[in-house]
């Protein structure tokens, strides 16, 4: 809902994302942050942005195949991991750039991501669900066992490189992430107000009615995946830059988990929601990190491993409260919040 | 000849082992419509309690694994009070998304109540095999088998001839359906997750008996979802079938596919299996042919 007095007067008005001027000074500031974010913050801060940004890329794919087109889908790790491998083996088997490699990883996990999706041709709900389970663990056992992908040695990737700077550096390697999630957001933004995210809409609601109204089901559910598939492909490649070493089991069925965690506590359907899950998220799990130490200092009788377990105590804790008091997720409660001060004083 | 009769039979035992595991899934399932995607954790949970009882405080096994049970029973209450009761009428979504949040709730638990290390589980069944003419069986395994087919055949006939058992499976039809003719829907999921985490707890002391144990353990409840898929998710029954056939199956597969291929073909094809069954028959052997398609 827009303020009072605001009016779109030509339809490129009305498709504009960014609506009001505080809302474009608002996004412009935001942006200026982001630039300087190498600059404000020290090296460990900074890598814990860079993975953000890195996660936020796969968690906008989680959130258009699960917010958006409501498929359940537990195999987002095994996707980037496909993504990772990808990049990591045309890197350095072929040698390609990576401006080539990247959008590739995010194809061939879209690939990959598509055939399970097309399990949706017979079979719905929970029971499609169990297919991309079945993903991420034929995911470990193509990865270990066939000859390419170094089997369980994992992968070791030089740095990207380009016209000769190579991105070795946190804070380039920061801007390149930056600039491929910004890219992938905006796409986000693009998909879900257009014709398909209309049809992921749709479908979610009552995928019975979306068929009577003219929607190919199975096909917008494939595309679902393919697209989130996508996402999650180039975050791994993004990923493969950034740790440069890829393995397996840094994409296990627990990590597909903790993307699910971060669309619910966001809030599914919107894609800030799934920013801000990301960005609180990753926020808990460093803050226990970091403070773990000196709790277990003040405290010697709780050994460190216990802040770690704590840690998934309590957003296992937070998940659960969260469907059962606020299931819209986080993005919602801001929305109400934005929509009664646009309204105050009148109730409606 | 001899051998391929051992890898049969051993193989068939883990495949009702799994049956087992997945009789907690068909459990939940048949009486909440709830798929529970934590139901490995509520394994390791109950093999901790167990390992706590025996080991750590020492009682004998008589006293310790009633009790086990009884805890862990009063643990599945517990999630039910806390979680599930609070969303009866949500849709089976929300439902299945707790279970998510309930995988890394027991987890982290488990991580804090007992720890990262690897435990050395009690010996519950002795460790000598059964050997009949030349076949060796674990014992553990063939007695874990017999009370696995006693129990799911017991629970089969609950479910479906009992009063208490028909209501539940009505809750599994339709929660609202259920309501409106007087079945109370909260009473029926507190019993599910009671009796899944009790059938979990009987998982763990077949599966781990005289084995070690840590929270990784809890990959078994994924090993097991062929199984309940095999069958169909409301059929108790037909998880013995189903187990029988993966087990089998799969013992064959490990024993003379591996070897050719020099990587783990058994613990995936499982998933081979599931994979085929649900673009072929997605009700399984035995399910309820409720599935819409589209």
């Amino acid at each position: 809902m827009d303020p009072a007095g605001i009016f779109a007067t030509s339809f490129a008005r009305d498709a504009a994302l960014v609506r009001t001027r505080p809302q474009q000074i608002a996004l412009a500031l935001f942006l200026v942050f982001l630039l300087l974010l190498p600059v404000l913050f020290g090296p460990r801060l900074l890598a814990i942005s860079t993975l953000i940004l890195i996660l936020s890329v796969v968690t906008l794919g989680l959130q258009i195949t699960t917010g958006y087109a409501g498929q359940i889908n537990l195999g987002q790790a095994a996707f980037m991991g496909v993504g990772a491998y990808t990049t990591g083996f045309l890197a350095t088997k072929l040698g390609l750039p990576f401006w080539l490699t990247i959008p590739l990883g995010g194809c061939s996990a879209a690939v990959f991501g598509f055939i399970f999706g097309l399990s949706a041709v017979r079979i719905k709900g929970f029971y499609l669900a169990l297919t991309t389970i079945a993903a991420q663990a034929l995911f470990h056992f193509f990865v270990l066992n066939l000859p390419w992908f170094g089997g369980s040695n994992g992968l070791t990737l030089d740095p990207a490189t380009l016209f000769g700077f190579a991105f070795v550096t946190d804070t380039s390697i920061y801007y390149l992430c930056l600039a491929v999630a910004a890219l992938m957001t905006y796409g986000a933004y693009g998909i879900v107000r257009g014709r398909f995210g209309r049809a992921f809409v749709a479908v979610r609601d009552d995928d019975v009615a979306a068929g009577i109204m003219g929607i190919d089901i199975v096909a917008t559910k494939a595309t679902a995946f393919l697209v989130g598939a996508f996402y999650a492909g180039v975050g791994g490649g993004l990923w493969a830059y950034f740790v440069r070493f890829v393995a397996v089991d840094q994409f296990t069925l627990f990590n597909s988990i903790w993307f699910i965690a971060m669309i619910i506590v966001g809030g599914m359907g919107a894609i800030t929601g799934a920013l801000v899950g990301v960005v609180v998220i990753k926020c808990i799990q460093e803050g226990f990190v970091s403070l773990g130490p000196s709790v277990v200092s003040q405290f010697p009788s709780i050994g460190g491993d216990v802040v770690f377990a704590l840690m998934n105590v309590f957003l296992g804790s937070v998940i659960a409260a969260f469907l059962i008091f606020e299931p819209r997720g986080l993005m919602h409660r801001f929305d109400i919040l934005k929509r009664s001060y646009r309204m105050w004083p009148f109730p409606y | 000849m001899i051998d391929f009769l051992n890898y049969l039979i051993n193989g068939s035992l883990v495949g009702l082992l799994y049956a087992l595991i997945a009789m907690g899934f068909i459990v939940i399932y048949r009486a909440s419509k709830v798929f529970n995607f934590a139901q490995g954790e509520l394994v390791v949970f109950g093999g901790f309690i167990v390992w706590w009882m025996v080991i750590e405080t020492g009682l004998p096994l008589v006293v310790a694994l009633p009790l086990a049970m009884l805890l862990s029973a009063l643990f599945g209450l517990i999630i039910e009070r806390i979680f599930f009761s609070r969303l009866v009428g949500e849709s089976a979504f929300a439902m299945v998304m707790v279970t998510i949040g309930l995988l890394i709730l027991i987890r982290g638990l488990i991580l804090v109540m007992f720890g990262p290390q690897v435990r050395p589980f009690p010996v519950i069944f002795s460790l000598k095999p059964v050997i009949i003419g030349d076949v060796l069986i674990p014992r553990s395994l063939l007695v874990g088998a017999v009370i696995t087919v006693v129990v799911g055949l017991g629970l089969s006939w609950f479910f479906n001839n009992t009063r208490a058992g028909l209501k539940m499976t009505a809750v599994a039809e339709d929660h609202q359906v259920a309501l409106s003719m007087g079945i109370s829907v909260k009473r029926s999921i507190a019993f599910a997750w009671a009796l899944g985490a009790v059938l979990s707890t009987l998982g763990a002391i077949i599966y781990l008996s005289g084995k070690s144990l840590n929270f990784l353990a809890s990959d078994i409840g994924l090993a097991a979802l062929p199984v309940a898929l095999l069958a169909g998710f409301e059929s108790i029954a037909g998880v013995l079938l189903a187990g029988l056939i993966v087990g089998a199956i799969q013992g064959l597969v490990t024993a003379y596919v591996d070897p050719v291929v020099g990587g783990a073909v058994g613990s995936v094809f499982p998933f081979v299996i599931m994979l085929v069954i649900l673009f072929i028959r997605p009700t399984g052997m035995f399910g309820w042919r409720t599935i819409e398609r589209v």
